[in-house]
């Protein structure tokens, strides 16, 4: 991650107590708590290996963001509404990345009224555009958590039982103004089996709570900014499917790149269906996807069909899913004293410094902290064992 | 699981068991030992009453022949039924472990109006109302009436008991007041009756305090009582107000005028009785000439609980012959009603003592002493004879009677105050006397002199010393308990001042400044747009919420306020309170948000709880002092100054402190529940202040939470908020007590 979140001033962050959490050990020395504090924020990584579960790959997922009056807060800088944004426009970037064949739609509540900003698609570059627009919108009023899970619900109640179905509330309020009993809403979510997870700004409200843990979601409060951004990406990996849910055969189509340049003469320019329903200037252009069904052209995937309803992707977008099926397993965490065997890590091979060292249960190759979070978080396998298993 | 109480094994219901609790017990079972009374704080939520009622009933089995009874008292039926059903969980827990069928008796006991199963009877809505007309089917002479002439209606419940029910022993078990009336449908015997007759022999009883520390009823109820009995005193921080209430008696006009009817309803049935059965009159004559013998060799043989209200020496006596007959004796309750008549008739406030009272007695209308104590007794007999059936209507003549056996026992520890008018409305004439007891030991004397063991716990009785001065006793054990936590769940703050620095205070001279209010105003606006769902807020008097929330609205904060969330307040009325209660706590679960309004001392305060979402935070504004100016209040401060070397000022700031720890407890329920505590007072900073709330709420209070600004409190308020907003797990708490199990293991 090159670019690290700003800081905020000092006096403008919250009453911190930082001396509190250090401890002199025995000589009157900090140095052992300041290495534990660093080494722990290296360490922050949320375990949460499902183990072998079926995941719900395709998903629905509605976002909810309260741009009610709450969210001109400064606790969030430059406040919480421009925050939220920024940091849904690297959700949504994410979510797409490791959900290829996943749709989202984005709904904002103010006023006590609830609208679409987007409507559930799988293309983020529409998404990220009408984020980018509304960061200039005013809050105002209250938001209305029974309007916009209602607005959600009616179009995800006609979604496919095999695709997993979600909606995620980024809620700032610590109210809601809703015109009927929203209790008799839960329950509707909870039959049509669709999942409501709530992410709070600013604390505990016990209509979320309720919610969340009727339709099976999760409920986080964030702490701070970074914070925030940990429990967001928690949501881009799929959730278990529930076992009730139906398996089927999807047809998808895996269209070719068919490249063509100015000096080929057989290549005709043509327009992109994808151009069909956006705003701007159709372009001309040469090469693109086309539809092995329908050969209709696209310029970008995944993308659904437009003329015949197909799902296209290309097969790497279905790869990237892939270690979602397969998480590799945690790696063992053993103190450094305890380890007596050559102190050097098996992937960058330098020194092993830190308090513990990680052992791949399978091929039973030393890692250190900094490789260990790498292979979990971005390669899904273990080097060591790839290794074994070629020379084998 | 079990455990090892020095020696003692102690079945405990619970997989677990938290440190404090174990210490609890353990200060509990030296008091048993010793054979002494105790005072033990722990703060709710914490498993107090299961801890209480385990320890006790290992003891109770371990030694059968030292501790033959538990009596638990506690407030209002809710919390009897609540300690009802945590002993049936132990009772079970008790049965499954050592496989044996339980062979203890418990049973709540409750009033008429919650145990009569009289289809008529019962529909009344007024517990009076259903005291009196059971009385008018079950007195004795009722029942013989109905012996020559079956027409006459009596209950048959009642009936069947009397026949049987008194015979049959009702088997072990645990009983609360369904069970109760449960039992008594299926064997058509009155539950009431079948309770108040099985607590003699059962091995616990819960009830409410009156039963023990109010004269009148504990004479009915429990004076049969076995001496070695414990007598646990639950939520007793108010103890000394409860005694004190049950031995005050207050008259008014009305009072004086509906006593006016009873004395003629009684004149005119003395005549008729005469002319048709003189006999009876005679008889209860001779009786009286007797004298209380039978009343006096009970008391001496220790069968009985002394009641205060008979004192010792009329129980020597013969009732003195100017009251004997009954004409002579209604002339005498008259005339005495006359004198009171004309006490109240004056127009500027009398404060005297009982002498005093007696002596002018004496002058004006030559009313002794003596006959004076046997008021009570004599109206009682009366009563008996002309056997009157509606015993509620003459409770006006009783209180009198009652008052007329005070004023001549006690010439100490009572103070009688006449005021012609009330404070707040010095023009309309609404003459009272408060005949007012200002020594709670009267009240509570004969419970600590007769029972082995009084173990009186609470929340908050910090300060631990100041109870056994008030109520003269010596405890032998006296402890209070902290709250382990997995996380700090409670986080009380003082806000001193306001953004713009002035003091906040709700001192008398400045109460009424604007900037005060206005720094209130804003406080409150301030945290009901950070804290989630229900803040109570509650406010020192009715007066003074009245004058802060008027001034609010004038300067519109209330508007802003209600942007964020709902506003309820409590009034004196108690349907418009629960009304507004209920569309709180409505208001909280469906996410609107709302704040109520309430007062110190008032119902809200004392009784109800605001667990999780329904409390997040309690703001106390002001701290909650009684109304200095009353009488009562001053001549009961300097009672205590010129008996029990209290200083007025100690008790003052004792009182106010236990309230508003009573307060901001009720945020608190519970080791999983959070709250803030905002005590908005730059006083409560004071060490005199701070070192009177209970230990558990102190020891959360750092230096750096004193003399807060509005900025810096919403600023710790929002980093607590979502501290506690992350996910608690249990499991944590839970490896740690396991461990802690095992050192105990027995």
């Amino acid at each position: 991650m090159d670019e690290e979140p700003e800081r905020a001033k000092r006096w403008e962050g919250g009453y911190e107590r930082t001396w509190e959490v250090l401890k002199e050990d025995e000589s009157g020395s900090l140095k052992a708590t300041v290495e534990d504090i660093l080494f722990q924020a290296k360490r922050k990584r949320v375990f949460e290996s499902h183990g072998q579960v079926r995941l719900g790959m395709m998903r629905h997922l509605f976002v909810i963001i309260d741009s009610s009056r709450s969210m001109e807060d400064h606790d969030l800088k430059p406040n919480r509404l421009t925050s939220t944004l920024k940091l849904m426009e690297y959700f949504v970037e994410e979510y797409f990345d490791q959900n290829p064949i996943s749709q989202i739609g984005i709904i904002t509540t103010k006023n006590k009224r609830a609208e679409k900003l987007t409507d559930l698609a799988g293309n983020p570059k529409k998404h990220i555009a009408a984020l980018k627009k509304a960061v200039d919108s005013t809050c105002v009023g209250e938001p209305s958590l029974y309007n916009s899970l209602n607005l959600a619900m009616q179009t995800l109640k006609h979604m496919p039982a095999h695709t997993s179905k979600e909606i995620l509330v980024v809620f700032s309020s610590l109210t809601t103004c809703d015109p009927a009993n929203i209790y008799e809403l839960i329950k509707t979510l909870n039959g049509l089996k669709i999942r409501v997870s709530v992410i709070g700004l600013s604390a505990e409200v016990r209509v979320c709570t309720i919610l969340t843990r009727e339709t099976g979601g999760s409920y986080n409060v964030i702490l701070d900014e970074s914070h925030f951004k940990e429990l967001l990406i928690l949501h881009v990996k799929p959730p278990p499917a529930s076992s009730s849910s139906e398996c089927s055969l999807i047809r998808m189509g895996f269209p070719q790149h068919a490249i063509a340049s100015m000096s080929d003469q057989d290549a005709k320019p043509s327009f992109s269906m994808s151009h069909l329903d956006s705003a701007g200037e159709p372009e001309l252009t040469l090469g693109g996807y086309y539809c092995p069904q329908c050969r209709a052209k696209y310029t970008e995937l995944p993308v659904e069909c437009k003329v015949c309803g197909l799902t296209l992707v290309s097969a790497p977008h279905l790869a990237r899913s892939f270690h979602h099926l397969f998480p590799l397993e945690a790696f063992q965490e053993t103190p450094l004293e305890e380890y007596e065997a050559e102190r050097f890590c098996e992937a960058c091979q330098g020194e092993l410094k830190d308090k513990s060292v990680f052992t791949c249960l399978a091929c039973k190759k030393v890692f250190c902290v900094e490789c260990d979070l790498f292979i979990h978080d971005t390669l899904h396998c273990c080097p060591g064992c790839m290794q074994t298993d070629r020379m084998s | 699981m079990k455990l090892n109480i020095e020696g003692l094994l102690v079945y405990f219901p619970y997989d677990y068991i938290y440190p404090e609790q174990y210490s609890y017990m353990l200060e509990l079972k030296r008091t048993l030992d010793a054979k002494g009374h105790g005072v033990l704080e722990m703060p709710s939520g914490t498993g107090k009453t299961i801890s209480l009622l385990s320890l006790i009933v290992a003891y109770q089995k371990a030694y059968p022949l030292e501790v033959t009874k538990l009596v638990y008292c506690s407030r209002t039926v809710p919390e009897i039924e609540k300690v009802v059903e945590e002993l049936r969980k132990l009772m079970d827990y008790y049965a499954k472990q050592t496989g044996v069928k339980n062979d203890f008796l418990a049973l709540a006991l409750s009033s008429r109006k919650n145990l009569c199963i009289h289809p008529e009877v019962s529909s009344l809505r007024f517990g009076k109302e259903v005291d009196g007309k059971c009385h008018s089917l079950t007195a004795s002479y009722i029942r013989a009436q109905h012996h020559s002439n079956p027409s006459q209606p009596v209950c048959q419940f009642f009936e069947e008991f009397d026949a049987v029910g008194r015979q049959v022993p009702i088997p072990p078990g645990i009983y609360n007041l369904d069970d109760l009336k449960d039992f008594g449908r299926r064997k058509g015997w009155c539950p009431y009756f079948l309770a108040r007759y099985a607590i003699l022999h059962a091995n616990i009883v819960v009830y409410s305090y009156h039963y023990l520390l109010d004269p009148k009823i504990a004479d009915l109820v429990s004076k049969e009582l076995a001496k070695k009995s414990v007598v646990v005193f639950d939520e007793a921080h108010n103890i000394d107000n409860v005694c004190i209430d049950s031995m005050s008696v207050n008259i008014t006009r009305r009072t004086l005028d509906r006593c006016q009817t009873n004395v003629e309803t009684l004149q005119n049935t003395i005549s008729r009785i005469k002319e048709t059965d003189a006999a009876k009159l005679r008889e209860e004559y001779r009786r009286l000439v007797e004298g209380l013998k039978e009343a006096n060799v009970a008391r001496e043989t220790d069968i009985y609980l002394s009641n205060p209200v008979l004192p010792d020496e009329i129980l020597q006596e013969a009732v003195p012959g100017s009251i004997r007959t009954a004409e002579h004796f209604v002339g005498f309750i008259k005339r005495f009603l006359e004198y009171l008549k004309a006490r109240l008739r004056i127009h500027h406030v009398v404060q005297e003592s009982a002498p005093q009272f007696l002596k002018d007695i004496y002058e004006k209308v030559c009313i002794d002493r003596k006959p004076l104590r046997f008021c009570a007794e004599r109206l009682r007999s009366l009563l008996r004879t002309l056997e009157i059936a509606d015993i509620a209507d003459f409770s006006a003549i009783t209180l009198i009677s009652h008052f007329a056996t005070l004023v001549s026992t006690y010439s100490k520890g009572f103070t009688i105050i006449i005021e012609p008018f009330e404070d707040r409305t010095p023009t309309i004439a609404n003459p009272v006397l408060h005949f007012s007891c200002m020594d709670p030991s009267i009240a509570i004397k004969p419970v600590f002199g007769r029972f082995q063991s009084v173990i009186i716990t609470s929340g908050t009785l910090s300060p631990l010393d100041i109870y056994p001065r008030i109520l003269d006793f010596r405890p032998v054990t006296m402890a209070s308990f902290t709250m382990t936590l997995a996380r700090t769940c409670l986080c009380p703050l003082i806000v001193g001042r306001g953004n713009d620095q002035v003091a906040m205070t709700s001192k008398f001279e400045t109460r009424e400044d604007f900037a005060v209010i206005r720094n209130y105003g804003n406080l409150l606006l301030e945290m009901s747009a950070i804290v989630p769902d229900g803040i109570v807020a509650f406010f020192t008097s009715y007066i003074y919420m009245e004058n802060i929330v008027a001034s609010w609205y004038e300067q519109g904060i209330l508007e802003n306020i209600q942007r964020n969330k709902l506003i309820f307040i409590e009034t004196q009325d108690a349907a418009e309170t629960s009304m507004a209660l209920e569309k709180y706590q409505e208001a909280c679960e469906n996410g609107r948000g709302a704040i109520l309004l309430s007062v110190a001392r008032g119902k809200v305060s004392e009784g109800i709880d605001f667990v999780h979402h329904f409390g997040r935070a309690v703001i106390m504004f002001g701290v909650p002092y009684v109304y200095t100016q009353s009488r009562i209040l001053k001549a009961r401060l300097e009672y205590l100054r010129d008996q029990f070397q209290i200083r007025e000022n100690d008790f003052l700031t004792f009182d106010a402190m236990r309230h508003a720890a009573q307060c901001v407890g009720r945020a608190i329920r519970g080791k999983t529940d959070y709250g803030l505590m905002i005590f908005a007072d730059k006083r409560y900073a004071r060490a005199d202040k701070r070192g009177k709330l209970p230990r558990w709420i102190q020891e959360h209070l750092t230096d750096g939470s004193l003399n807060l600004t509005i900025d810096e409190t919403v600023q710790l308020s929002k980093h607590f908020l979502r501290q506690m907003a992350q996910p608690f797990r249990r499991v944590t708490t839970r490896t740690f007590l396991s461990l802690f199990n095992d050192l105990n293991q027995a």
